[in-house]
């Protein structure tokens, strides 16, 4: 990937007087990067084992959100702990949205991920412009207080509405994903040698997972089971008795006629993976429980209409999809990807372009930009509404990833944990920002992996990760303020001669 | 009326502890013009120490002294490794790295400690008081708290007011070229000021603790309290410090009686987006003392 980069940046380096000349060439070439990269992901997607594919979904997620922090801290210099928070605001639309698609009064007939998604963005830019207005009036640690106690009081917003919001459990999504599968589209099914063989072998590389998930595959194969069996003789009474069954696991694998039984336990590990400050708000029991109700509900509003038909033809594709395997983490690598890809694109255009330059004049003197005509204050709230967007959009997707949404994935250790990689890959640089989402996935796996092999203790393990964290960002901070891309770029601007601030 | 009078009583304690916080995030503010971050860590890890040492010899008062050590030493540590090198650069990467501090603390405490929030026993007897057939929301604790607080209020303003090295440490913190010049150390009040925020902000760690729990992460909410209080006393006022860290504490006493408990960081965050709004310099704060 970082080669792939390499070669998009000296091509842009050797283009940059057409460039500056024709914005409309940039906008190709943007297009071209990142469409290359795009299907570049997507082929690795598709051949890596399944495992490294729900990374790939983390570190696509976490970059969407970590681009909007490059130009927040990066380019406009606002130190933002907030970004979590509107992470919370994108997943909590995306759920309710997706949950209540009924209600919601447009584009209700063919509702899916989609619509939500776009939902999302629009909750994310409307808090990020309230915020970012009061922002804009705010300096440097005032600003990071304030959103300091954005990110604690999320999970204080979320209990003061808990029919809405779910209180501290949060909320279960039903995933609309899309039928069919998501292998029966690509190379995938010839690639797999069978769901039982991909399922055991996401169980192995990690050597981790203790021993959950081999439980958690007798209840996936268990489940086949039963499916097998009810939907044979008559798919119309079927439905009935599988949609009533309350000791079935997780229902709502009915409701969207989808294979989400691995996604629904293994998304315990992903949690672990994925949320690095908050693995122990992720109770199964919850999820399960939620679940029931859950399905109670959905069952009562679709029970007459077209739940059986669909049904009858959704337990074929199941079994169908599962045979030629469709694999969760690969459904959700490249959901990420695509929305990853798109928020790239946009920022690219936006970093690459006069709002860059706009952004960067305004944090390195705000006095010298106003004389030249820009408001400072109007590119502060530009900047904010921007990382908003993004950071929305990436909850959206985050939710999507846990298939659940609640604080305790959303508090001050996920905003931190932007703040660490932003900081970590290089503060003003889109690439920093996909280095710090690979680091901030990989960092903790590398110290399990070793931790494993060491034998530590769990308190150990469960800390070493920040322990790292927070001596690598003070270090960073003193040593080399522009992360590692802005290090890299500066070594390279020596060797040619040039003298480049680190930030720039 | 009765439950009016409980939830505001029952407020000043909680006050207090909010109020040395806020005293060592104004105490920072003053010496070096940013706002630590990390202060509520180091909190937590001296406050770590002290429970140890409690835990070990039974001695609450030695505990409270090591804290009282331990912060100050802490303080002028993360002062040499991370403040003074960073200082000079850019005032975003100085607020990104006592976030780096905080992280850092957080996870070194529950490596040391581990992660389960472990209770702190009280020197004296933490349930209301009963007096005249009336059991008060105000225990024993609460008065010691106070009076501890009260103490430490009261020797700082004179440390700031009587002696010389307040003096020093004023004009340095006002302005340090003409404090150099007029042969104060202005160096060596930075270290100063950083020991007594460490110092000031341990012994509000130690007080606040028996309150709930200890665990890493338990003082976040704190930090907002805190920051909320120092932010509207105006960020360079010792007076508005303590006055509005009390001033806090009532509020959110009284929030959280008259609704939930959960409601009190909305509260806050209310509070400090209005103080931001309409006036940015704080009550107590000087015209201008914003400006970085």
């Amino acid at each position: 990937m970082s080669k792939v980069e390499g070669v998009s940046k000296v091509e842009s380096v050797s283009k940059v007087k057409g460039l500056q000349t024709f914005p409309g060439n940039r906008i190709i070439w943007h297009a071209l990067i990142v469409g290359v990269v795009w299907l570049l992901l997507l082929l690795l997607n598709n051949n890596i084992d399944p495992l490294y594919s729900s990374y790939l979904a983390l570190i696509a997620m976490y970059a969407t959100a970590m681009f909007g922090m490059t130009i927040l801290v990066g380019l406009s210099g606002q130190v933002s702990l907030g970004n979590g928070a509107l992470m919370a605001v994108g997943g909590y639309v995306f759920a309710l949205t997706s949950m209540n698609w009924e209600t919601v009064p447009i584009f209700g007939w063919q509702w899916n991920a989609i619509w939500s998604m776009v939902f999302a963005g629009l909750g994310g830019v409307l808090v990020g412009g309230v915020v970012g207005g009061l922002a804009a009036r705010l300096k440097g640690p005032y600003l990071a207080g304030l959103t300091l106690g954005l990110a604690v009081g999320v999970p204080a917003i979320t209990n003061r509405f808990p029919e809405l919001l779910g209180g501290e459990n949060g909320l279960m999504l039903t995933v609309p994903y899309p039928d069919g599968g998501y292998a029966a589209a690509g190379a995938a099914a010839s690639l797999d040698p069978g769901a039982e063989g991909e399922l055991e072998s996401t169980t192995d590389p990690g050597g981790d997972q203790n021993g959950e998930l081999g439980t958690d595959d007798q209840f996936a194969e268990l489940d086949l089971s039963e499916f097998d069996q009810e939907t044979d003789p008559d798919a119309g009474l079927a439905t009935e008795d599988l949609l009533t069954e309350e000791d079935f696991g997780s229902g709502d694998q009915l409701a969207d006629g989808d294979l989400l039984t691995e996604e629904d336990f293994g998304s315990g590990d992903q949690l672990a993976d994925g949320d690095l400050l908050t693995e122990e708000d992720f109770g199964s029991g919850d999820q399960l429980g939620l679940d029931g109700t859950d399905i109670g509900t959905d069952i009562g509003t679709d029970a007459g209409t077209d739940i059986g038909a669909d049904l009858n033809v959704d337990s074929d594709s199941l079994l169908d999809g599962f045979d030629s395997g469709f694999i969760i983490e690969r459904w959700q690598a490249s959901m990420a990807i695509a929305v990853a890809c798109i928020v790239a694109f946009a920022a690219l255009n936006l970093v690459r372009g006069r709002q860059g330059r706009v952004w960067k004049a305004v944090r390195d003197d705000p006095i010298a930009a106003a004389v030249v005509g820009i408001s400072p204050s109007g590119s502060k709230v530009s900047a904010f509404v921007v990382s908003s967007l993004f950071a929305a959009l990436a909850g959206a997707v985050f939710a999507q990833i846990l298939s659940f949404i609640g604080p305790g994935a959303f508090g001050l250790g996920l905003s931190l944990s932007l703040l660490v990689g932003i900081v970590l890959g290089g503060r003003a640089s889109l690439l920093g920002a996909i280095l710090g989402a690979i680091l901030l996935v990989w960092l903790p796996e590398l110290v399990d992996g070793l931790a494993g092999e060491r034998g530590w203790p769990e308190q150990i393990t469960n800390n070493a990760p920040n322990l790292l964290y927070g001596l690598l960002v003070v270090a960073v901070v003193l040593a080399a303020p522009g992360g590692v891309t802005g290090t890299i770029r500066s070594w390279v601007d020596k060797a040619r001669g040039k003298a480049r601030s680190p930030l720039s | 009326m009765t439950n009016f009078i409980d939830y505001l009583l029952g407020g000043f304690s909680n006050g207090a502890v909010i109020a040395l916080m806020a005293l060592a995030l104004v105490l920072v503010w003053r010496s070096t013009r940013m706002v630590n971050f990390a202060q509520v860590g180091q909190a937590m890890f001296t406050t770590y120490i002290a429970l140890t040492v409690q835990q070990s010899t039974g001695n609450w008062v030695l505990a409270l002294v090591v804290a009282l050590l331990a912060g100050s030493i802490l303080g002028v540590v993360v002062f040499f490794l991370v403040i003074r090198p960073v200082k000079n650069s850019d005032t975003t990467g100085a607020i990104i790295a006592t976030f780096g501090v905080l992280i850092a603390l957080q996870a070194g405490a529950g490596m040391i400690w581990g992660g389960d929030p472990e209770g702190f026993v009280p020197p004296v007897d933490n349930a209301g008081l009963e007096i005249g057939g009336r059991i008060w929301p105000v225990s024993l604790y609460d008065l010691l708290v106070l009076a501890v607080t009260a103490v430490l209020v009261i020797g700082l303003t004179l440390l700031f007011t009587k002696t010389s090295l307040g003096l020093s440490m004023r004009a340095s913190a006002f302005n340090p070229e003409v404090a150099r010049l007029s042969g104060v150390r202005v160096n060596r009040m930075l270290i100063t000021g950083w020991a007594i925020a460490g110092a000031t902000g341990a012994i509000g760690g130690v007080l606040i603790a028996p309150f709930s729990t200890i665990s890493p992460n338990s003082f976040d909410i704190l930090l907002v309290f805190a920051f909320t209080a120092a932010v509207i006393g105006g960020l360079d006022s010792l007076i508005g410090a303590v006055t509005f860290g009390i001033g806090t504490g009532l509020v959110i006493s009284l929030v959280s009686g008259y609704s939930d408990s959960g409601n009190a960081p909305i509260v806050a965050l209310v509070l400090l987006a209005l103080n931001l709004l309409l006036k940015p310099d704080g009550v107590f704060g000087h015209h201008g003392s914003r400006s970085v």
